[in-house]
């Protein structure tokens, strides 16, 4: 693996730390106050530091650093995480992602603005603290110049019988008020496993990191250690007891085990009041020469990564190295400082992180190159088995035969292996998300709007590709709904709303196929306003007599935008017919409800995969379609009796005493001329987009089976009323129906057929 | 050096005793096995617990060997982290005899 690689795997870490960043200060935002999630945040923070350290991305390192220092003021209760702070904080996390797409692929950062958010997070960082927060951390981040590296006593005291060497320092030494007396004695066990060294990870740092929260008693236990014969180099013997004197709490003590708690076995307990281990009794931490260790701080697998990237910043300057070796003890002190003040929120988040690590599982990355070939393949494989069946079927006259037996195995094997194949391309839409929530602060900061992005349904998994063609027209929704849907704070105050406005995204599954909804709950569409731009752009006559929705579906048109001053935003009128495309490009639909002075909902209904479909293959006028499965409800052979007329060419049919719409697929799509007879045909009781049913008629059904969907627009072009094709068992092609655009025709909306008709010949 | 009788080897550490250190360093004191030896940790910058165990795994053979096992010059380091890590190595020191 050369460097690049595991750059690339840097990167890719950073996008998921970044999306881990986001995420947690929105809940922070909401509110959430769970110290697991403050640490979340700054080991997301830490880690995009530490990587990038590693690669000497010196911007990134500099600005996370700023970053992380500001989150470390949050995380030890100093500062209060208010809107504002968050805001910051936000803005901040956008700029690292900024900066890291900027190390990735070159080109420049607004440095203006990193260089405004790091005054403003410094300004964050040294405000001041809280009345009872932790004070010594205080002290030390707000006058490191006067902090002192490591005054600590040595232990030049022969251990005593129990094997005991005491290793007593303390970075309060300079200080004699900081050391109470009732200060808790931690007994912990450390049992590294040959993993923790492994991963890079050392204990002899994890154990400097240890004794710098107090004072440390320690002994080796060797007992395990076999002969220079028996041992294995890389594995691990050595495991320790250490007792500890610290007043910073448990917390601190497992924050220095934070990276490396899965890869040992560690048992912390507190000594009840009173019980002191004698080793660390009559130690005199004030006299003799300062136990330095900062000769130990060379590593590049210092586990919390500080020091090192310190210097680096610091350029060899050693006061900014001993000011990192302050904020690396003070990392693992202020963590303590929440848990003191609730000592019962600690069972609970300890809980939390175990069940996180358990979640997390084991992944591997692929190349989406080989999924894809994989999927392809087994897409050729379904068509092959299918193939396969008809041409046994056709040739074997006994079907009690073992090859049908076979068969059917091998039929179910398929479709297990492509369920499977479609799993793995199986993504949540989180990230995607997550991006919205960016674009909504940056379009609400240029255009002075206050808005709330409320996202929920963000674990919804569909397939990546649809993800992937996802951002732009959500991007470009979002930025209409707050530049055009919702109104300037003054204007929703004078209309009695909340003046922060709210746009609320969605994502649920629905009958096989994702639900996308954006809400806001701003003006909603001027139809006025709508329908005069429309006059005037040519789009519609002016004596027109158009229903609302009609109305509010023209700003799906090219060139429509009723923005009155064209904002670099949107406004290009682009955006909206530029969505609609991209969704039907996905084999998606998208609708508008708009109620004035309530806002607008747009909801985008996609398929979950764009590979396969279960479907039922029927016939109409000698024609094989498919129709998707998803959208039939049922089936039903009409009798005379519940066919009624309506009107001169509607026909309805009556099921179980409700009226539903007769739908003749084959006068829609033009395969003939004259309406067929009910009677003779199956009908299909569909659900279509719009809620309502229709029973679609055609003549046979012959049969229901997965298909591999060929798309028709990369091999042929967008036929209206048809969503794809499929290659069927006998190899001929067939057409996907698309229930919705043959519903819609048949309201009035005519597909444009011509083309229709030319796919079909 | 150490006052050693003329059998004992002499094994300078490296100055970096870290995880592939361990493998190398354990090879080399197998090779070594069967005479005194005297080991010199002055150049030792840095040093890893997993190294650690090896010394002191030598340091056991050794004495099973009845073969004497001795640290002639140490660093501040090597004192350092051993006394950090709570491993005595001052039986091992190299004293006048």
């Amino acid at each position: 693996m050369d460097m690049n690689e595991i750059k690339e795997i840097f990167f890719q870490e950073c996008e998921e730390q970044l999306a881990e960043l986001e995420s947690g200060l929105l809940r922070l935002n909401d509110g959430d106050r769970d110290p697991e999630t403050v640490n979340a945040v700054f080991r997301a923070v830490h880690s995009i530091k530490g990587g990038a350290g590693a690669f000497g991305l010196d911007d990134l390192v500099s600005f996370a650093h700023v970053f992380e220092t500001t989150l470390d003021c949050v995380r030890s209760n100093k500062l209060e995480p208010t809107q504002d702070v968050l805001k910051v904080m936000l803005k901040s996390a956008d700029v690292l992602a900024d900066l890291t797409n900027c190390a990735r692929d070159g080109g420049s950062v607004d440095e203006a603005r990193s260089k405004q958010l790091i005054r403003e997070l410094e300004a964050l960082a040294h405000g001041t603290p809280l009345p009872g927060a932790a004070e010594a951390p205080a002290k030390t981040v707000a006058k490191p110049a006067a902090a002192k590296p490591a005054t600590a006593a040595p232990a030049p005291v022969a251990p005593n019988d129990e094997g005991f060497m005491p290793v007593a320092f303390s970075f309060d030494d300079f200080d004699p008020d900081a050391v109470p007396v009732e200060v808790p004695t931690f007994e912990i066990s450390f049992k590294p496993n040959a993993d923790l060294y492994r991963k890079g990870n050392e204990a002899t740092l994890l154990l400097r990191d240890l004794s710098r929260l107090g004072e440390m008693s320690i002994h080796c236990d060797m007992d395990s250690l076999p002969s220079l014969d028996g041992l294995n180099p890389e594995d691990a013997y050595f495991s320790w007891k250490i007792s500890l004197r610290t007043d910073k709490g448990e917390d601190a003590i497992r924050g220095v085990f934070e990276f490396a708690e899965w890869d040992c076995e560690l048992a912390i307990a507190e000594l009840a009041e009173g019980e002191q281990p004698e080793a660390v009794e009559g130690e005199a931490p004030m006299q003799a020469v300062p136990f330095d260790l900062s000769i130990l701080d060379e590593e590049p697998e210092h586990p919390l990564g500080v020091v090192e990237e310190e210097e680096q910043i610091a350029a060899g300057e050693r006061e900014a190295a001993v000011t990192a070796l302050e904020t690396a003890s003070n990392v693992l002190n202020l963590a303590s400082a929440a848990a003191k003040a609730a000592d019962a929120k600690q069972a609970p988040a300890n809980a939390a992180s175990a069940q996180q690590a358990a979640a997390a599982g084991q992944t591997i990355r692929v190349d989406l190159d080989r999924v894809d070939r994989l999927i392809n393949l087994v897409g050729e494989l379904v068509i092959n088995q299918a193939m396969l069946s008809q041409s046994v079927i056709e040739n074997d006259a006994n079907g009690t035969s073992s090859i049908n037996m076979g068969l059917e195995e091998l039929q179910q094997l398929t479709r297990e292996i492509q369920d499977s194949v479609m799993a793995i391309r199986a993504q949540p839409v989180k990230p995607v998300f997550q991006r919205m929530a960016r674009t909504v602060r940056e379009i609400a900061d240029i255009t002075g709007k206050s808005v709330r992005l409320i996202t929920e349904g963000e674990n919804t998994e569909v397939d990546k590709t649809v993800i992937d063609k996802l951002a732009e027209p959500l991007t470009h929704m979002i930025r209409n709904a707050v530049d055009h849907g919702l109104e300037m704070p003054e204007k929703r105050i004078a209309l009695g709303k909340n003046p922060e406005g709210t746009v609320r995204l969605t994502a649920k599954h629905r009958s096989g196929r994702i639900i996308i909804e954006l809400a806001d709950d701003g003006a909603g569409i001027n139809r006025e306003r709508v329908r005069q731009k429309a006059i005037d752009n040519d789009l519609i006559a002016a004596d027109a007599n158009l229903s609302d929705e009609e109305i509010d579906n023209l700003i799906f048109h090219a060139g429509f935008s009723t923005a009155e001053k064209v904002s670099d935003l949107s406004g290009r009128g682009v955006g909206m017919d530029v969505v609609k495309r991209s969704i039907q490009a996905l084999g998606g639909r998208i609708n508008i409800s708009s109620k004035p002075g309530q806002g607008s909902v747009f909801t985008m209904s996609l398929p979950l995969t764009l590979a396969v479909l279960d479907g039922m293959v029927v016939t109409v006028a000698s024609q094989t379609l498919v129709v998707p499965l998803t959208a039939i409800v049922e089936t039903l052979q009409p009798d005379a009796a519940s066919i009624h007329s309506f009107g001169a060419t509607q026909r309805l049919i009556s099921i179980r005493n409700s009226f539903c719409p007769l739908v003749d697929v084959g006068r829609i799509l033009n395969f003939r001329a004259t309406q067929a007879n009910p009677v003779e045909g199956v009908a299909l009781l569909v659900e279509s987009e719009g809620g309502g049913q229709r029973a679609l008629m055609v003549d046979a059904i012959q049969g229901q089976r997965q298909v591999v969907i060929k798309s028709l627009e990369a091999n042929y072009t967008h036929v209206p009323g048809i969503a794809a094709a499929t290659i069927l068992g006998d190899g001929r092609v067939a057409l996907i129906l698309d229930v919705d655009a043959v519903v819609a025709a048949s309201r009035g909306q005519p597909l444009r057929l011509e083309s229709a008709l030319s796919a079909v010949g | 050096m150490a006052p050693k009788k003329a059998a004992s080897k002499t094994l300078n550490l490296a100055p970096v005793l870290d995880l592939n250190e361990a493998s190398v360093l354990h090879r080399k004191l197998t090779e070594m096995r069967g005479s005194n030896i005297v080991i010199d940790a002055s150049a030792v910058e840095r040093v890893g617990a997993l190294c650690v165990q090896v010394l002191m795994a030598g340091a056991k053979s050794w004495e099973e060997d009845k073969h004497a096992f001795t640290l002639s010059k140490v660093s501040d380091a090597f004192t350092k982290t051993t006394q950090l890590i709570g491993v005595n190595v001052d039986h091992l020191m190299a004293k006048e005899i």
